[in-house]
């Protein structure tokens, strides 16, 4: 029977752990003779497994606080699986909304419904181009749904290859391929985002925060201009919401947004090996490829009786004076409507849909949004004939 | 389904718990092969009978030839081996390619053929599957190996998860007598196992993904002119991308056979310390090249020939070697490229050999450094999508537009430089060593810090699931 003192001994030779010293065979290899056997280098693993084990605990709970107190908080990523997942619900006479990020934070899933009678499908993505989940649509000969198509000009007329259309295709791509994988690291990590404030792929992520490294660049280097902070959250709906410290009117937050979306929505120089005639006339030529092509999508769509409705949302201060000079109303927003024979929204068109204030500029907030969506609902109803 | 993912995260956490759970070795082999396809069908459930006709008609092949008498039956059994799996490879991977490429040449004589565009979807790891059977078939047919008796058995050695779809290339040889007797669970070996996988999702996720692949996209996918700096750091990004990312793979691999109890050999030793090309590839992916000397090389005469038939063997290895990376002229040209560095290699070594100055370390460390810089040329044609970027990364490299565009950040520019600067400080240091000395010969607490903040790194970056370059060959 074994002394009392013999436990206490164990539990001095606790720190030992640290230093064990491996038996022969575990010095030698893992096992019995093979023809190849790895060497195992042989050091106290179990003590040095306890230490980095409580390490990476430490330092993760102390990296969520940090982040929690800086004002993040649990949402969702919008990656392509969550967007596969929307689109995956959508039947074939659904309600869905396409489009930017606008459509994104400014429809209220809820007012919708209780006006169109439908709850709507969330596929509009941030900072993408409409048109790649635009022709998905039209192509897919089951759906003859209603869709709110969002425009934003310079998304709309975005060239291939381009980021905003990169993001749209990447997403309609993994619709058709995403693996049974893929889907179930998304089932997995809905959970894990709902509840942990530093998950966030874009934004509080290594790369990010190197970005975030006040190093000047080489005067003449042609650096993309940064994106704009976490300012919203998501659901599994993939309804945003403006943050709070977002929507309160001249918060630090939004002015720095605001600064962020004048070099995004600037238009680049030429590029410098082209002529800039030849890249003008091959800009033109895009552009004019992309109205020929959303108005194919939507007469191939009607045509088998779907609706679609476009609708310009509100913007407001320096960033709607960008716009306005450099994507004139008559450019393009005008031609697609004459274009496709469509129904449009412009917001400006209606006074009850033109006096929300957007906090940076771009989206309204959460509450804002309720109140827009209450009030497009009946200009909707009528653009679709419901 | 990828290393770098949760589903892999629960997944491997379940087959560990169960594996070691069960006393029953047949019992855990069953369980490693039904592993082992759920974790290959995950990407395309019905690849997952593709790979396991394969294995099938390999198992019975195998047989066939161990049973045949005479050398020629034994030869109609291999052949029969090497045409199904090359068949299958030639179809997935390189059909569209070779109709491409018929398309060209009947032009070329003032046919216009429109050749139908074969939608197929490419097997992820086939190029890796096809060599792990296919080497079971070739090792009995060369007298090294006797045919298993269990097809179970066979099912594991080609399809054993941690290698079956970006490598290491095991060979059946290799594997088949691990699974004579069961392996203990023993702690160091298990732990080493893990520590391993961190550190392979480290240099995946943490400096492949986030501080090379942005930047090296970015250099590759630019379709203007760019600066000598920009495009020799491009090439370099993608240089130290591509080796975190697939040593990543390797290191990841062997440690999650680790901790079930199995040893898969080296995959990297260090190849940017390499000093001359053979040297680099006794250390870059070194199944593969182990793969092509002992099943092609010496079997067209290897070194036992006259040094101009030896040369042009050496080509034709690595022509094919730059073939099985992928279906494109550039893979092509960069196997060329490093088939005649081989050769201009051997031209050198034979006009020096004997000359005591090749030893010391000034030579040592220009020729460690012209290695480098010649494998970097190469990975140009590796990396670049068509012969007119590869053409206009060159000519940048070089000078060639010297009022050029600058597209790197700051910031980038330091990542690169960083991480490759330490990339190869280590590799030096560690060229004639190994990890598990330089672990053992570390204080415990170097080892606890930097294990800690490499898993911290990788909770800190999330990743995004993005796949392994060599998926895709």
């Amino acid at each position: 029977m074994p002394l009392s003192t013999s436990n206490f001994k164990r539990r001095l030779r606790l720190p030992r752990l640290f230093f064990r010293k491996p038996t022969q065979l575990e010095s030698v290899h893992g096992g019995p003779p093979l023809e190849y056997e790895r060497p195992i280098p042989s050091i106290p693993w179990r003590g040095i497994t306890v230490v980095v084990v409580l390490i990476v605990i430490a330092v993760t709970c102390a990296w969520e606080f940090y982040c929690r107190s800086i004002g993040y908080g649990p949402t969702l990523n919008d990656n392509e699986d969550l967007w596969t997942m929307a689109r995956w619900r959508v039947k074939p006479e659904s309600v869905v909304i396409i489009g930017d990020s606008r459509a994104w934070f400014d429809l209220d899933l809820d007012e919708v419904q209780k006006g169109l009678g439908k709850r709507p499908i969330q596929l509009a993505m941030g900072g993408s181009c409409v048109y790649p989940v635009l022709a998905e649509l039209a192509n897919d000969e089951n759906f003859h749904g209603t869709i709110i198509c969002s425009i934003v000009p310079r998304l709309f007329v975005a060239p291939p290859g381009t980021p905003p259309m990169q993001n749209a295709e990447k997403a309609v791509r993994r619709c058709h391929t995403q693996t049974p994988a893929q889907r179930a690291s998304q089932y997995l990590a809905m959970p894990l985002e709902e509840h942990v404030a530093f998950l966030k792929q874009e934004e509080v992520n290594l790369e990010e925060l190197l970005k975030r490294l006040p190093i000047p660049n080489r005067s003449y280097a042609q650096v993309p201009p940064r994106l704009p902070p976490y300012f919203g959250t998501l659901d599994r709906e993939r309804r945003a919401r403006m943050i709070e410290e977002c929507a309160r009117p001249g918060s630090e937050l939004a002015r720095t947004i605001q600064q962020i979306w004048l070099p995004l929505f600037t238009p680049p120089p030429p590029p410098t090996y082209i002529p800039k005639e030849e890249f003008g006339k091959k800009m033109g030529a895009a552009i004019e490829a992309r109205f020929h092509d959303v108005a194919a999508a939507v007469q191939k769509l009607r045509a088998r009786g779907g609706k679609i409705v476009f609708v310009r949302f509100p913007h407001s201060g320096g960033l709607k004076a960008l716009e306005d000079r450099e994507t004139p109303r008559a450019g393009i927003w005008d031609r697609v409507i004459k274009d496709t024979g469509a129904p449009g929204i412009y917001y400006e068109d209606y006074p009850e849909l033109s006096g929300f204030n957007c906090p940076e500029w771009s989206h309204l907030s959460a509450g804002d949004s309720v109140e827009f969506s209450k009030r497009l609902v009946p200009h909707l109803r009528k653009a679709l004939q419901m | 389904m990828l290393f770098n993912s949760l589903t892999f995260v629960v997944f491997f956490a379940v087959v560990v718990t169960a594996y070691w759970s069960i006393r029953s070795w047949n019992a855990r082999k069953n369980l490693l092969v039904v592993a082992s396809y759920i974790f290959y069908g995950a990407w395309n459930p019905p690849f997952a009978a593709l790979l396991f006709s394969t294995t099938a008609m390999d198992f019975w092949l195998g047989r066939q030839m161990a049973k045949a008498e005479g050398r020629r039956s034994r030869r109609a059994w291999l052949v029969g081996s090497v045409c199904m799996n090359l068949s299958m490879l030639g179809f997935f991977k390189y059909g569209n390619f070779l109709l491409q490429n018929f398309q060209w040449l009947l032009a070329r004589i003032g046919i216009i053929y429109q050749p139908p565009h074969l939608d197929i979807l490419l097997p992820v790891g086939i190029s890796f599957y096809t060599f792990h059977s296919l080497s079971y078939t070739l090792d009995i047919y060369r007298g090294v190996l006797k045919p298993t008796k269990s097809l179970r058995d066979f099912i594991l050695a080609v399809s054993f998860f941690p290698q079956l779809v970006a490598g290491p290339i095991v060979r059946a040889g290799d594997f088949l007598p691990q699974l004579v007797r069961p392996p203990g669970l023993r702690a160091g070996q298990f732990l080493w196992g893990l520590l391993l996988m961190t550190l392979g999702l480290f240099e995946k996720i943490v400096l492949a993904d986030t501080m090379l692949s942005g930047s090296a996209d970015r250099i590759f996918g630019y379709a203007g002119p760019l600066v000598a700096l920009d495009s020799w750091l491009g090439v370099m990004a993608f240089a130290g991308q591509i080796f975190f990312d697939f040593a990543g793979y390797s290191t990841c691999a062997i440690g999650a056979a680790l901790c079930l109890g199995f040893h898969l050999k080296d995959n990297f030793r260090f190849p940017y310390a390499a000093i001359g090309f053979s040297d680099f590839w006794r250390r870059w992916h070194i199944s593969l090249s182990t793969f092509l000397r002992d099943y092609l090389y010496i079997p067209l005469g290897g070194n036992q020939v006259r040094p101009v038939r030896a040369a042009t063997n050496l080509v034709i290895v690595m022509f094919l070697g730059g073939l099985w990376h992928g279906a494109a002229w550039t893979f092509v040209v960069w196997g060329l490229l490093h088939g005649s560095y081989l050769v201009v290699e051997r031209v050198v070594r034979a006009l020096f050999e004997n000359k005591e100055w090749t030893n010391n370390l000034a030579t040592r460390l220009f020729a460690g450094f012209a290695t480098y810089a010649a494998v970097c040329i190469a990975w140009v044609f590796f990396r670049a999508s068509d012969f007119t970027i590869a053409a206009r990364m060159l000519h940048g490299m070089f000078g060639g537009h010297a009022h050029g565009d600058a597209i790197l950040s700051t910031r980038e520019m330091l990542q690169i430089t960083l991480v490759t600067a330490g990339m190869i400080l280590v590799h030096w240091t560690l060229r004639d060593s190994n990890i598990e000395t330089a672990v053992m010969r570390l204080p415990g607490w170097i080892v606890t810090t930097a294990w800690a903040l490499m898993a911290c790194a990788i909770i800190l970056t999330q990743g995004s699931s993005n796949a392994f370059i060599y998926f895709q060959f």
